[in-house]
Parts: C-alpha cells; sequence; structure tokens
C-alpha cells in the first residue's frame, strides 16, 4: 500500500510536470499543441541514449533538454499562417514521425524493445528511503516549476502572451514580435517537459517508443483542461483529479473481477468522459483562469 | 508494376470514402474532426457484430453504415454543435474525448484483440504479376461506384448545390433559403455513414480492432488536407496521391544510393511517409493542392 | 540630408485578387502635422492604412518614414520604428484588465530570466510601466474601469483603451482609424483635446475619419481618396469646393450650385 502511494505521488509529480510545460503553451500562449508529449520523449531517450553510449547520465538529460528545445523552437516557426487547429495536427504528425524513427532506428534507440537498465536515482540509499527521496525531488521540483511559471505568467512575458492569445493584431500593435513570442513559449515549455521525460526514465529504469505514444499527450491535455487552461493551481488540481481517477481503476479491477481490457477500457472511457463533461458543462476547468487586478 | 498499382488502388480505396466524409462534413462545421476516424472503427465493429449474428456481408455492412451515420449525427446534434458555440479549437478537444470514448467502448465490448470476418476463403486472382483476392476486388468496386455515385449526387442534383454552396458561404447561403441546420444533419449522417462503410470494407481485409481508426487518422488528414478540404473530391485525389507515395515508398529500390542490390525503406515507415506529406502539405499548399478549399486553415 | 516629411508614401498600388483597391497612391505627411483621411465607403481609406502600418504588403511603390523605408517591414518593427495605430472596431482580450492590457502595451523590455528571478532592473521596468499605464488611463478617461475586464468595457471606451495602447509605445506619429465612430458625445470633445495637447507636444497625427465636424476641427489638412485614387489634397475649408470631392461622394451627380445659393446641397460644412 505504501509503495503504491509513494509510486502514484511519484508519477503524479512528473505528469504535474510535463502538464504545467504544456499549460504555458496551451494556456497562457494558446498554441494547441497535440505532439508535446515528443519533448518528454526526447529528454527519456536523452538519459537513455547516454548510459546506453557509457556516458554519464546528467549529459544526456542535458541533451535532451538541448535538442527538445530546439523541436520546440522548430515548431513554433512551423507555417506562420496556420490556424491553431491546425497546428495541433502538424504537431500530432511530428510527434508520430518522431516515434515511428525510435521504433525503427535500431542503432540510435534500441527500437521497439527500448534501453533499459537506466540507473535509478538515489539507488545507493538503503530499503525505502531510496524511493521516498526521489519522491521529495519530483515533488520540489514540480511545486518549483509550478510557482516560476506562475511568476512568468504575471510578468512582462506571460502578459504578452495572454495578449497574443486571445488578439494577435493588438499584440503586434503593441511592438510585440508573435514568433519570437511563440518561440520562447514552447521551447520553454520544451525544456520543462524535457527535464520530466528524464526523470520518467530513471524511474521507469527503461525508455520505450511508447512513451511517444499521442495518448499521452491526450492524458496531459485532459489534466489541463479538467483542472483549469491557463491557471497553473487548476493544472495541478487536474493532474490530482486524473492520476486518482486513473490509480483508482486497478483497485475497482481487483474488487469487481474485471479482466484486464475492461480495466483498460474504463480507464481510458474514463477520462474521456471526464473531459467531455468539463467541455460542455464548464469549458474552462474547475478552476478558471482569474483576471487579475493590477495594483 | 502492376503490383504498385493494385496495391496503390487499394490503399487508395481505403482511404478514399473516410477521407471523402471528413472533407465534406468540414465544409460546413470547420473545425477538424478527430472522432471521424473511429466512426469507420464503429462501422467495423457494427459489421462484425452483424455478420456473426447471421446476416449476410452485404446487408450487415448496409446496416452498419446506417448505424453509423445515425451515431454520427447524434454526436452532431448533442456534442458538436454546442462545443461549435465555443470555437473550433474547443470542439476539436471536443472530438478528441469523444474518440477516446468510442475507444474505450469498442475495447470494453469487444475486447482489444482483432476480429477477424469469417469469410469463405477463395483463391486469389492473379493479374499480371500481383494477385488479388474477389473480396478486395468487390471492396475496390463498391468504393468506386459510391463515388461515383456521390460525384453525381454532389454536381448534378439540388441537394448537392445546396451542399457546396452552403460550404462556400453559409451567410449568402441561409439567405437564399437554404435550411443550413437541415442540411448540416444531413451532411452529418451522410458523412458518418461513409466513414462506417468505409471502416467495414476495411475490415474485411485486417479485421475489426480498436486501432483501426487512430491508424488511419493522419493518413485521413493528409488525404483530406491535400485535397482541400470541403473539396470532398479532391479528398479522393488526396488519397490516391497518399496510397500511390506509401506504395512507391516502401516498393522503390533505393539500393542505387547506398551501392548496394538491395535497400527498402522499413515497412514502418509507410506511416512516417504519409505524416510527412500531411507536414509537408500543411506547410506549403495549406489550402490544398487544388487550392480550391473552403478558407479557413 | 533632412527629411521635410515624417511619412512619405510613393505610388503604392494594392490589389486582392483581380481588385485593384489602392493605385498610385502618393502624399507626404510633415513633422507635427495633422492630416484627415477621408473618403466613401471602399475608397480603401483601410488598406491603405494598414499597408503603412505593416498589417499588409504593397505590390508596387514605397513607403518611407522620417527618411527610412519601412514596407518591407512587418507590424511589430513599424511600431517600434516609432508609428502606432488603432483599429476601427478593437476588440479587447476577455480575461486581462483594462489596466492589464495598457501595461501589456509598455516598451519596457526585459524578458523572462529577469521576470523569473524579480531582477532589480525587471522590477523598476514594471514600476515604469505602470506609472505610465496609470497615467494614460486617467488622460483618457479609463481611470474608473481600469479593473474590469477589458472585453466588457463599451464600444468607445475600447477606442480609448487601443488609443492609451498606442501611446505606450511612445510614438512619434499615430495613425487612427475612426477614432469617433460609434462615440459617446461627451469621450468625443475629450478626444479632441488629447489629440490636439498631444499634437501641441509635437506627434504627427493620421486620422482616418468620416466624421466632418471632427475633421473641421482637428486637421490641418484633408485627403481624399476615391476608389483607390487620391483625389484631393488640401485645407479643411476647402473640401467644400473641391469638385473632385464632390463627385466622390456624390457619384458625378454633383452640379454647380446655383447663383447665390449656399453652397453643396449635401455637404452641409456651416450648420450643424
Amino acid at each position: 500500500m505504501f509503495d503504491f502511494l509513494v509510486s502514484s505521488l511519484t508519477f503524479g509529480a512528473i505528469f504535474a510536470l510535463m502538464a504545467l510545460g504544456l499549460n504555458l503553451q496551451a494556456g497562457l500562449a494558446g498554441l494547441l499543441n497535440f505532439g508535446h508529449i515528443a519533448f518528454a520523449g526526447i529528454g527519456a531517450y536523452g538519459t537513455g541514449i547516454a548510459v546506453q553510449a557509457g556516458w554519464h547520465p546528467a549529459l544526456g538529460a542535458a541533451a535532451g533538454v538541448a535538442v527538445a528545445m530546439t523541436l520546440g523552437w522548430c515548431i513554433a516557426r512551423l507555417g506562420k499562417q496556420l490556424a491553431a487547429d491546425y497546428w495541433g495536427i502538424a504537431t500530432l504528425a511530428i510527434a508520430e514521425i518522431i516515434r515511428t524513427v525510435a521504433t525503427n532506428e535500431l542503432w540510435l534507440t534500441n527500437g521497439a524493445q527500448g534501453i533499459s537498465g537506466i540507473p535509478a536515482l538515489f539507488d545507493d540509499l538503503p530499503g525505502k528511503s531510496g524511493a521516498l527521496a526521489f519522491l521529495a525531488l519530483v515533488v520540489a521540483l514540480a511545486a518549483a516549476a509550478a510557482v516560476l511559471l506562475r511568476r512568468v505568467a504575471y510578468g512582462r512575458f506571460g502578459r504578452a502572451l495572454r495578449v497574443m492569445r486571445e488578439e494577435p493584431k493588438l499584440a503586434a500593435c503593441m511592438g510585440y514580435d508573435l514568433m519570437s513570442l511563440k518561440s520562447r513559449a514552447v521551447m520553454a515549455g520544451a525544456g520543462v517537459t524535457a527535464v520530466a521525460g528524464s526523470l520518467y526514465a530513471h524511474y521507469m529504469s527503461f525508455v520505450g517508443p511508447d512513451y511517444l505514444l499521442a495518448s499521452e499527450t491526450f492524458l496531459l491535455w485532459t489534466m489541463l483542461m479538467i483542472g483549469g487552461i491557463g491557471n497553473f493551481s487548476g493544472v495541478v488540481l487536474g493532474v490530482v483529479l486524473v492520476q486518482t481517477a486513473y490509480t483508482l481503476v486497478p483497485f475497482a479491477k481487483d474488487a469487481f473481477g474485471f479482466g484486464s481490457d475492461i480495466a483498460g477500457a474504463l480507464r481510458l472511457g474514463l477520462i474521456g468522459c471526464i473531459l467531455l463533461g468539463c467541455l460542455l458543462w464548464r469549458s474552462e476547468g474547475l478552476l478558471p483562469e482569474k483576471m487579475r487586478k493590477m495594483p | 508494376m502492376i503490383q504498385i498499382l493494385v496495391d496503390t488502388l487499394l490503399r487508395c480505396s481505403d482511404l478514399a470514402l473516410i477521407a471523402l466524409g471528413l472533407s465534406m462534413v468540414y465544409g460546413l462545421v470547420k473545425f477538424p474532426n478527430i472522432a471521424h476516424v473511429q466512426y469507420a472503427m464503429v462501422g467495423a465493429y457494427l459489421t462484425y457484430a452483424l455478420h456473426a449474428l447471421g446476416l449476410p456481408l452485404a446487408l450487415a455492412l448496409l446496416a452498419a453504415c446506417a448505424l453509423t451515420g445515425a451515431m454520427a449525427l447524434a454526436f452532431h446534434l448533442l456534442v458538436f454543435r454546442r462545443l461549435l458555440r465555443a470555437g473550433p479549437a474547443i470542439t476539436m478537444i471536443g472530438s478528441l474525448a469523444l474518440s477516446m470514448l468510442l475507444i474505450a467502448l469498442c475495447q470494453g465490448f469487444a475486447g482489444s484483440f482483432p476480429r477477424m470476418f469469417t469469410l469463405p476463403l477463395a483463391t486469389p486472382i492473379r493479374l499480371g504479376d500481383a494477385s488479388v483476392t474477389l473480396t478486395q476486388i468487390a471492396a475496390v468496386s463498391t468504393t468506386a461506384l459510391l463515388l461515383a455515385g456521390f460525384a453525381l449526387l454532389l454536381f448534378c442534383t439540388r441537394a448537392g448545390r445546396a451542399m457546396r454552396a452552403l460550404a462556400c458561404n453559409p451567410a449568402l447561403a441561409d439567405a437564399s433559403g437554404l435550411n443550413a441546420s437541415r442540411i448540416t444533419c444531413q451532411v452529418a449522417f451522410c458523412s458518418g455513414a461513409l466513414a462506417g462503410l468505409g471502416g467495414g470494407l476495411l475490415a474485411l481485409s485486417t479485421g475489426a480492432h480498436i486501432n483501426l481508426g487512430t491508424d488511419l487518422l493522419l493518413p485521413v488528414f493528409a488525404a483530406a488536407i491535400l485535397g482541400g478540404l470541403g473539396n470532398p473530391l479532391g479528398a479522393v485525389a488526396g488519397a490516391f496521391l497518399i496510397a500511390l507515395t506509401e506504395t512507391l515508398v516502401t516498393n522503390l529500390n533505393f539500393g542505387w544510393l547506398y551501392a548496394k542490390p538491395v535497400a527498402f525503406l522499413p515497412v514502418a515507415y509507410i506511416s512516417a511517409a504519409s505524416f510527412l506529406i500531411l507536414l509537408l502539405a500543411l506547410l506549403f499548399k495549406p489550402y490544398g493542392l487544388f487550392d480550391r478549399e473552403v478558407r479557413r486553415v | 540630408m533632412t527629411a521635410p516629411h515624417a511619412l512619405q508614401v510613393d505610388s503604392v498600388a494594392k490589389a486582392f485578387g483581380g481588385n485593384r483597391v489602392l493605385e498610385k497612391v502618393g502624399f507626404n505627411v510633415r513633422p507635427g502635422e495633422i492630416v484627415g483621411l477621408l473618403g466613401p465607403n471602399g475608397s480603401g481609406k483601410s488598406t491603405l492604412l494598414n499597408t503603412i502600418t505593416g498589417f499588409e504588403a504593397i505590390d508596387a511603390g514605397s513607403v518611407t518614414f522620417e527618411g527610412r523605408r519601412i514596407d518591407t517591414l512587418s507590424a511589430h518593427r513599424i511600431v517600434q520604428a516609432g508609428i502606432a495605430r488603432t483599429f476601427q472596431l478593437p476588440s479587447m482580450p476577455a480575461k486581462m484588465s483594462v489596466a492589464e492590457v495598457a501595461m501589456a502595451a509598455s516598451v519596457a523590455h526585459h524578458g523572462i530570466w529577469e521576470n523569473l528571478f524579480g531582477l532589480r532592473a525587471a522590477r523598476e521596468a514594471e514600476a515604469r510601466a505602470r506609472e505610465q499605464a496609470n497615467a494614460l488611463l486617467y488622460q483618457l478617461l479609463l481611470a474608473p474601469v481600469r479593473d474590469q475586464p477589458a472585453a466588457a468595457i463599451s464600444g468607445g471606451q475600447k477606442k480609448l483603451l487601443g488609443i492609451v495602447c498606442a501611446l505606450m509605445a511612445h510614438p512619434r506619429m499615430l495613425m487612427l482609424d475612426e477614432p469617433t465612430a460609434g462615440v459617446h458625445p461627451n469621450l468625443r470633445s475629450d478626444i479632441v483635446g488629447a489629440l490636439q495637447r498631444l499634437n501641441q507636444a509635437g506627434m504627427t497625427i493620421v486620422i482616418v475619419e468620416h466624421d466632418m465636424h471632427f475633421i473641421r476641427e482637428v486637421c490641418h489638412r484633408c485627403i481624399v481618396l476615391d476608389r483607390g485614387h487620391i483625389v484631393a489634397d488640401c485645407r479643411p475649408d476647402e473640401l467644400a469646393s473641391n469638385e473632385r470631392v464632390l463627385e466622390a461622394y456624390l457619384g458625378g451627380a454633383a452640379r454647380k450650385p446655383a447663383a447665390g445659393a449656399t453652397a453643396g446641397p449635401v455637404l452641409r460644412m456651416g450648420a450643424a
């Protein structure tokens, strides 16, 4: 039970980091990034490839962050005239291309089998302390990210993003370079998410192409929409709710004796239902973005 | 050579009906409906279920197609019309949620193992150096007939003209007395039915499985965007182009590039090829190759 | 070499598909002038404004500001070069207050990092931006609504907010698109006052307008467009007697007034 709790919380904190990165792009800047998981995957693979090549994993993580941010820059510049939802499809396509490459390029990523044997952090601590130490680390990082990103949101950069989100012509009139704003938002989100991906690889001791499935991005989007897109506290709430729903399903499975197919269907169905319900009845999420009173 | 043509035609007919439906309904609702490909999955499962219950295949396909159309109409009325008030982006996310629900339902009821049709075994027919089964020929000809019929509908009937007018300029069409809401409902039904039929025909060869829709998502969108969203027959041309590229990409011998006798791209890169085309289309020709699309991209 | 003109528009042409909206449009604006840009609907005024401010590209010709060519620059660069504009139908963000929108328009430059770590420079820049925004909001009578959502204020107030945003950029030339259309008459005279004060302080202003009284009150010079061509470039009081202007507005049916009658059947310049 204790292990289960620690494990759930750790996953929750890692997802929170990824969702915060997505919120910067989708919530603040209005960029519908449906390929967001690619950033996490790149971070995870950075660590994995480094371990496989015998380098220090931190080097791999840094490389992963750098590659993710470069990719972020590229997709922000994609198709300047593209409307938001079509840009979303383009990002989905890019994530799928990366996943296909990861599945097939054995020399780089070990193909569909993935890279295993990634050392867990804090392995050398006795007993349960290792897991607890890791949990403390990820929770601290997620909290720090939430606080810092919130400051960014209410500072000049966040303000510019929010004007651009709703009235791009007005933002251009104010002298903002829209392309530069978009690039910076996506790169920042990419960096944070790549770090989360790296941590995930360490936690699972494994990285595989399934980390890059589109369904993972959709999961993050659900967390965002349920909790409150644009509101960083809302995002954390969304993560908690979705993660709770997700982890309740195995309990239900044991309690009611479902098959694993039904359990999988239940998870997916529950998320879909909650998301749809939110969109129909509370499209801003449980904690909508609040207008801030300026001093 | 014939094999390439045959493979292209087969793949094209897999995509054409679904891409056609997507493009047609986009012209009226103006948002990318991600759940559309899942209608194909639902159609596949319904066809399988009805056929397994004893209906002859043709009847099962027809019934499944009608049921899927009705389901698509219901979703349009209950979900998408409401969400569209909040904008196309929210509606797209809503269609995403609906996709998840549909996959979950099918997985819950039918399990994640593919359901293969029990069809009488037939010896494949040889055409040159290619071999096709009777089922495949039947599927392709059905698709071709439907496409021809649809083209007739679109260009030679009042209903078709009304659809085209509405797609081009909703306000003007409304002012001229066309009932926009009724036509949109009719189109929603038709596009759902076409998707269901496409899925059913596809499932004849691959079986009904829960990834049927998701695997089609990007190729179908690529085909529809290439043809120009809102230009239904363009979507068919787009489907042909996608099918051709996918076939060529894996059948062309790249050995000469690497100074080796044979070097083929791995089969898994088929999908990457269509994604790449989609990207290029969005970057350079977002209004489609024929540039006749309803402007919104 | 001194540039005697603030803005120089030379033979600008713009077509949308086959529709030639602007043809060989050329005029100059001297520093410190207030110029009105008039013309019937469809004459190309808004397109001209859009091309000068970088929201549309021109097909031919050139636009020069303070001796520097700006027709190849994008909209945000033109703002940074010193030209600010407003929109005819301003739409404002729904989730931001009036005060926040005004602050967003400030030109204080600092990026993510400084913001993140609360560096002194960033905090000082924020304070300056806040002061400037508050001052402008007060001047343009938006202080009472500063905490309301920017999309919820009236159309006239949104126009004022648009002017506030334009002024936050410290422009040397203001281009206003119908600043008084739909504005309450009381507010109108405040806008006139504000523009005159700005002009006395050295601001060059170009105004696209329909309201003849406003033009007469405020503008030094008028440029009249008709179907993409400039048909007049004169003082406001000379407009009523200008035949080409009358033709533009009345469509060729203008006749010379009978001897002794007051000028112009429709263009009533004298009476209210």
